[in-house]
């Protein structure tokens, strides 16, 4: 090097020291793969800190594989846990034919009626047993004496809402009740709230029970009658040397809903009619055809808001009572852990439950990732083999 | 034979051996300190950012890839980040150096004159004056006398009655001061063109 700074030279001093420490590392490692023959590789080994670099990048590859695979299972599986907590595995209580059997009569009434001829067919209902009809749900009306708006609204059909304006408010009600009562009563409290939801006017829905000693019960009850069935309830927890565990009421006012749909029909109607007189006076048959596509449209929307409208009053009419009973020695169901307020034991099992269910979703986007990688690995062996071919050619 | 290599195969090469790399600083090492000393203004800090370069160069010389570009340009890629976190940082590091277990080593009185040659003044003297003022009394009068008037080390130290070693203080850090408030300010310092 043709300078006269002395620091350049120094430093040209240092960097063969520096190499000359590194051929006797490579001589070093040359020796050690001689064992495995002359014409083995020599793949270097890294400086000790470059090493603990390549462990630290593998481990990050790691981590974002798992945050990868994490994110897919998760939306996978929807983006949200709608899967029921271990804890809650309670709940797979087995139906029983006692109490459906004493109720029998009841629901088959109703059934039958649901299936009467040239009715607009079932209503959307949070239990798909619960299929009625217009006629059946004005018979039904007329035999637990619905007087009241709603089923005379129901009397003249989805489409008389105006008519009926008069009582304006709209409130579905559900109760929720837990009877405990003296040990060996469980048949007996069952069939007397079976006989109190058929001296209100009501039935039971469905019935379920657990090794005979406890159940629950869901009646549907008319729903001027419903405070004389919470009553007569409460009175059984007495009847039955127990006491009332819990009770709960809740309203949900559609009175707005009500109303709005109500105008939102008559408007469709009206422009229905519209549509069909002018239908009528139509000569030209694509004319008389664009008009049907929109009679049929405007109907699709009439019968949509018809439906919402009897279901609701279907819900207004009859209210929905649940009950659970059981003997005073029968544990009750765990509800589960407390989310809001956990207590330690809670919260440790809803730590293991969070780092199961992530688990989880780490295993299905491994699933997912499989093929991907599959494809990744060919791609770097192509690219890998072109990239030795050039280099043989140059 | 090393001279006969480019500098993408001694890069290469240097990775088996490690000799070869000798040779490539031999070839750059001056251009180099020249391209530090010019954006920097100062031989100490200049001095410094071209062993850490070639330290980094030469721990990361597995990492090069020919691909058609000459090797001078990514070991000045590797001089552009230093300098780049020089100006950020306001200190040179020694990462590189320490890795390799090489030493810190001081300048030798003479070079100070040798690096402060390499430097093109000229073009930078009108934002330089201008900068003495951002300076403490001490340094902007060293920085004066030696690149105002271009006198020695020996009769700037005389005029201030201060030590050599002192006046080469007083002016490389007045230098560096100065290159880093003109950098900041967003002044070109030098009008070479990067390889």
């Amino acid at each position: 090097m043709n300078t006269d700074i002395q620091a350049l030279h120094l430093l040209e001093r240092d960097l063969e020291a520096v190499a000359g420490r590194e051929r006797d590392r490579l001589d070093s490692v040359g020796r050690t793969l001689e064992g495995g023959g002359p014409g083995a590789p020599r793949r270097l080994p890294r400086r000790g800190r470059g090493g603990s670099h390549a462990w630290s990048g593998v481990a990050a590859a790691l981590v974002a594989v798992l945050v990868l695979a994490g994110g897919i299972g998760y939306l996978s599986q929807g983006g949200s846990d709608n899967g029921a907590t271990p804890a809650s595995g309670a709940a797979d209580s087995v139906s029983t034919g006692a109490p459906q059997a004493t109720t029998a009569p009841e629901d088959e009434a109703v059934r039958d009626q649901a299936v009467a001829p040239g009715t607009g067919g079932s209503i959307e209902s949070p239990n798909e047993r619960l299929h009625v009809d217009n006629d059946s749900a004005l018979s039904y009306l007329d035999q637990v004496g619905g007087g009241d708006a709603a089923g005379s609204a129901t009397r003249q059909g989805v489409g008389a809402v105006p008519a009926q304006q008069g009582d304006l408010t709209k409130i579905i009600r559900d109760g929720r009740i837990g009877i405990v009562i003296a040990d060996g009563s469980f048949s007996k409290g069952v069939s007397r709230v079976t006989q109190i939801a058929r001296s209100t006017g009501g039935f039971v829905l469905e019935s379920s029970s657990r090794d005979e000693r406890s159940g629950t019960l869901t009646l549907r009850i008319p729903a001027n009658r419903f405070d004389d069935a919470m009553l007569a309830l409460r009175g059984l927890a007495e009847e039955l040397q127990g006491e009332v565990e819990f009770q709960d009421i809740t309203g949900q006012d559609v009175t707005a809903e009500f109303i709005d749909l109500g105008a939102r029909l008559e408007i469709l109607q009206d422009r229905r009619d519209l549509l069909r007189d002018i239908q009528a006076d139509a000569t030209s048959s694509s004319e008389i055809l664009r008009l049907a596509a929109l009679i049929d449209d405007v109907t699709l929307q009439i019968e949509n808001i018809q439906g919402r409208l009897k279901f609701l009053r279907d819900q207004v009419a009859e209210a929905t009572i649940r009950v659970e009973v059981r003997e005073r020695d029968v544990q009750p169901e765990d509800p589960g852990p407390d989310t809001e307020n956990p207590s330690l034991a809670d919260s440790f099992e809803l730590a293991v439950q969070g780092f199961l269910r992530i688990l989880g979703a780490i295993v299905i986007g491994l699933g997912y990732m499989i093929p991907l990688a599959v494809i990744a690995l060919l791609v770097w062996g192509v690219i890998t083999l072109a990239r030795r071919r050039d280099r043989g050619a140059s | 034979m090393l001279e006969e290599r480019t500098d993408s195969e001694l890069l290469i090469a240097s990775r088996t051996e490690p000799e070869a790399f000798t040779e490539l600083y031999r070839r750059h090492a001056e251009d180099l300190l020249r391209y530090f000393a010019r954006r920097t203004l100062d031989p100490e800090t200049a001095a410094e950012l071209t062993a850490e370069t070639f330290a980094e160069a030469f721990a990361s010389r597995a990492n090069y890839r020919d691909q058609g570009v000459n090797g001078v340009a990514w070991l000045y890629g590797i001089a552009r980040h230093r300098l780049g976190r020089f100006f950020r940082n306001g200190r040179v590091e020694a990462a590189a150096r320490r890795k390799l277990g090489m030493p810190e080593r001081d300048l030798a009185p003479q070079d100070y004159e040798r690096i402060e040659d390499l430097i093109d003044f000229a073009p930078i003297r009108e934002a330089l004056v201008e900068a003495l003022d951002t300076l403490n009394d001490e340094q902007r009068d060293a920085l004066r006398l030696r690149v105002i008037d271009g006198l020695g080390y020996a009769e700037v130290a005389e005029r201030l009655k201060c030590t050599e070693q002192n006046a080469r203080q007083r002016v490389s850090r007045g230098l560096r001061k100065i290159a880093l408030l003109l950098q900041e300010r967003g002044m070109q310092l030098t009008t070479e063109v990067e390889t």
